[in-house]
């Protein structure tokens, strides 16, 4: 790439970026002008767009199957059931609705993905916010962010911890060892901040009408056999990749969302066409733009080439890298796709730890392991960048978008500065709790 | 539960970020020429290999091959912007894609292409790891070096290569690891340590510079590994690949015909033979598919002459270091070079 081609590349993705957030154009439009012109000055060729391709096609796997899936379950009155007995638990109370939003949430992405968790959950959120008779926007922007900070308390709960954490063969007890307070803190510095970010949702009270009868149940096979599908599809999420056959978490997505409409041909709940309407198309077009632009932006090699340059800032002082990573790796992953950042910003730190003999150049190639305790700070703190800084904006992470597209169907837009105005200070609090983090954790590796 | 990510994971972080991973058939050189300058990846100062002489021009074997390289590719061996690199830079440079090719006295290993995922178009010198000592000390072969302290360049194969050579003979050894090869040659004239282990062409570098003069020092005869140095390019671009292999190819092959810089234009003036085919850069079609102007052999050879030319102008007679060719020979006399067909 000329240094021409890296200036027009970042122009355009400023353009896109501004654009949205200052609600110029219609997010989608924005993303797509932009990959439309990015194509068009030459900055992403064939093969950009078919690695953008593979790169997205996880992620939109699972957020299709998710969003068929989550349609057939809410023709089973399932998610009416599940919110009575949540608005019971409520008390009325708003409060009350928040903290068991977060305790409802917080393990549930400890099973299944960030963004499939948001689409299932948020019909039974939205309609115990409508019986409380509060805005559900605030609760969906909440579920994104905690969903997304979850992620953090194990290995496994998010695809970027799971990249840095298996990339310095990190094993899961010693991930729960080192990392996963730092996931609960991140996840409970919320808390605070409720009172302050949603008052009218927190003082909430209101008189809940006595509990009444439980929804019956016109179709019970087909509602069995739609919680058998859904049964099927939490199985293999967590365990599909034991299996002879291994099968993948977007792989499993596409099996049960194929379950799913085959149900509903079969047992004629509605045309299959009108299954297929309620795909929130919108979105899964935003993402794929949004990951093309990105594949744009990491061509520029400019964060890849960032580990020299910190080499040279920093020298060997490694509590400083982490911070500066920490820092920049937030502000990145609130703009980008945070695991095509991570995945950038790992190439980045093992060149700067291979160019500070802190290791030997062997460290840049696959299954290194042996990394020094002195360096896990830094890597941890890249890790937690990634993961915290997209809860700051819109398009930060895909659960975000999820969760706005969720609201715009029910007739609530969610713009870049509506999210803002919650992501902002919650990713600040949570970046201030994982900087003392680090900063601890370089004090007892010293 | 932990696999589960795993695809997702790979996916999302090889194969779909790209990144230090392989890299699209000809983006390098695509690159290259919509840049319309090669980066190349050398060394902070190896005299004979890559050093700037008081005019900031580069100087030595891997400088004009990085020479070479460009004027098959752009039509200017000019265009080349040299980076210099610390040993443990170059591979993070390489892999980051700040340079496009690395020429930095780089030993070909199964590892590094294995784990790294570089590839080493071929062998531009063959070296091998030996020890330079003071003749005062009375050391006169490796053996004589049992118990001593050796300084050793910090991120070379040579630390490991020491270790492994005296464990296997009973001896002992104190490497004493510095950051940098001069600093390694300032501990080893300050005292130290009593040897100082690299490769011998680069021990011949440092004696040529040696405070006081070379005659109080000397390179012990006896190579303890096989160094190959070559020019190394990152994984997954076979077209990049195979034209820097054949511009070095080219090189040696130009010197087994008989072409030089100074007789080319003569040669290809003529019309027989192999040396006029080499010479005359008649063949389109090959040019096409390799991506290059036709006349890419001949630019390449008037840049910087044939192999021959090359070491004895910049490690050879015509240099101060005075290496013999020894395995740098062609296999014609009794040398490692050879250069497969060019047609």
């Amino acid at each position: 790439m000329t240094d021409l081609q890296i200036y027009l590349t970042l122009a355009v993705f400023a353009a896109v970026i501004v654009a949205i957030a200052f609600d110029l154009i219609d997010m989608a439009v924005a993303a797509l002008l932009g990959v439309g012109a990015m194509l068009t000055l030459g900055i992403l060729n064939n093969d950009d767009l078919i690695a953008a391709a593979r790169s997205a096609g996880g992620p939109l796997a699972l957020l299709f199957g998710g969003m068929v899936v989550a349609h057939v379950l809410g023709k089973t009155g399932v998610f009416e059931r599940v919110g009575q007995h949540f608005l019971h638990a409520t008390r009325g109370s708003g409060k009350r609705y928040l903290l068991l939003l977060i305790l409802l949430v917080a393990p549930t992405c400890a099973l299944l993905p960030n963004a499939t968790t948001v689409i299932l959950l948020a019909p039974v959120i939205i309609s115990v916010a409508r019986a409380l008779k509060v805005d559900f926007v605030g609760p969906m922007i909440l579920t994104a962010i905690v969903s997304n900070a979850a992620g953090m308390l194990t290995l496994v709960g998010d695809p970027a911890t799971f990249l840095v954490g298996s990339s310095i063969g990190m094993s899961f007890v010693q991930y729960l060892q080192k990392v996963s307070l730092a996931g609960l803190l991140a996840v409970l510095v919320v808390i605070p901040l409720l009172p302050w970010l949603m008052p009218q949702i927190w003082n909430a009270r209101v008189e809940l009408p006595p509990a009444a009868a439980a929804t019956r149940i016109d179709r019970p096979a087909f509602v069995a056999l739609t919680l058998a599908i859904l049964a099927l599809m939490v199985g293999l999420f967590l365990f599909g990749e034991n299996l002879p056959t291994r099968i993948v978490p977007p792989a499993v997505a596409i099996i049960a969302a194929s379950l799913a409409l085959l149900l509903v041909y079969r047992v004629h709940i509605e045309p299959i066409d009108d299954a297929f309407q309620a795909i929130d198309w919108k979105t899964l077009v935003f993402l794929g733009a949004i990951f093309c632009l990105v594949e744009g932006f990491i061509k520029t090699g400019l964060l890849q080439g960032l580990s020299l340059k910190l080499y040279g800032w920093f020298g060997t002082e490694y509590a400083l890298v982490a911070l500066a990573l920490l820092a920049g790796i937030g502000v990145l992953s609130s703009l980008l796709a945070n695991i095509p950042v991570v995945a950038a910003a790992l190439v980045m730190t093992k060149g700067y730890l291979v160019a500070a003999e802190a290791v030997p150049e062997i460290a840049l190639g696959a299954g290194f392991s042996d990394w020094p305790a002195h360096t896990l700070p830094v890597f941890i703190a890249m890790m937690f960048g990634a993961t915290l800084g997209g809860n700051a904006t819109l398009i930060g992470a895909s659960a975000n978008i999820v969760s706005a597209g969720i609201c715009a169907k029910q007739g609530e837009r969610i713009t870049f500065v509506r999210f803002l105005r919650f992501g902002l200070p919650i990713t600040l609090a949570q970046l201030a709790v994982a900087t003392l983090y680090v900063i601890a954790m370089v004090w007892f590796a010293s | 539960m932990i696999e589960r990510w795993q695809s997702v994971a790979v996916f999302l972080a090889a194969l779909l970020a790209g990144l230090h991973l392989p890299a699209h058939a000809g983006e390098v050189l695509d690159a290259v020429k919509a840049r319309n300058e090669l980066r190349c990846g050398v060394s902070e100062g190896i005299a004979g290999f890559s050093e700037q002489d008081a005019g900031g021009r580069w100087h030595g074997l891997d400088a004009d091959f990085c020479r070479a390289v460009a004027a098959a590719v752009l039509g200017d061996p000019d265009k080349v912007r040299f980076v210099p690199l610390k040993a443990s830079t170059r591979f993070p440079a390489l892999l980051s894609r700040k340079i496009d090719l690395l020429v930095r006295n780089t030993t070909w290993t199964l590892t590094r292409e294995a784990l790294l995922k570089v590839q080493f178009p071929g062998v531009l010198f063959y070296d091998g790891q030996g020890f330079l000592v003071a003749k005062s000390s009375g050391v006169n072969s490796i053996t004589d070096l049992n118990g001593a302290t050796v300084c050793v360049e910090k991120g070379t194969t040579h630390e490991q290569n020491l270790i492994d050579y005296f464990a296997a003979r009973g001896l002992t050894v104190k490497p004493l690891v510095i950051d940098s090869s001069a600093r390694v040659a300032e501990a080893f004239f300050a005292g130290r340590c009593r040897a100082y282990t690299s490769d011998a062409s680069q021990l011949a570098a440092v004696l040529a510079h040696s405070p006081g003069g070379a005659r109080g020092f000397a390179i012990l005869p006896e190579r303890i590994s096989k160094e190959p140095l070559g020019p190394v390019v990152q994984g997954g671009d076979a077209e990049w690949d195979t034209l820097v292999r054949w511009v070095l190819y080219s090189l040696i092959a130009a010197e087994e015909q008989g072409v030089t810089r100074a007789n080319i234009d003569a040669i290809a003036r003529t019309s027989q033979g192999a040396a006029w085919r080499l010479a005359s850069g008649k063949d389109e079609r090959l040019a096409q598919a390799l991506g290059v102007r036709r006349d890419w052999v001949v630019r390449a050879v008037k840049a910087v002459g044939n192999y021959g030319e090359m070491y004895e102008r910049n490690l050879g007679r015509d240099s101060p270091l005075n290496i013999e060719r020894g395995l740098n020979r062609l296999w014609t006399q009794g040398g490692l070079l050879y250069s497969p067909p060019l047609d």
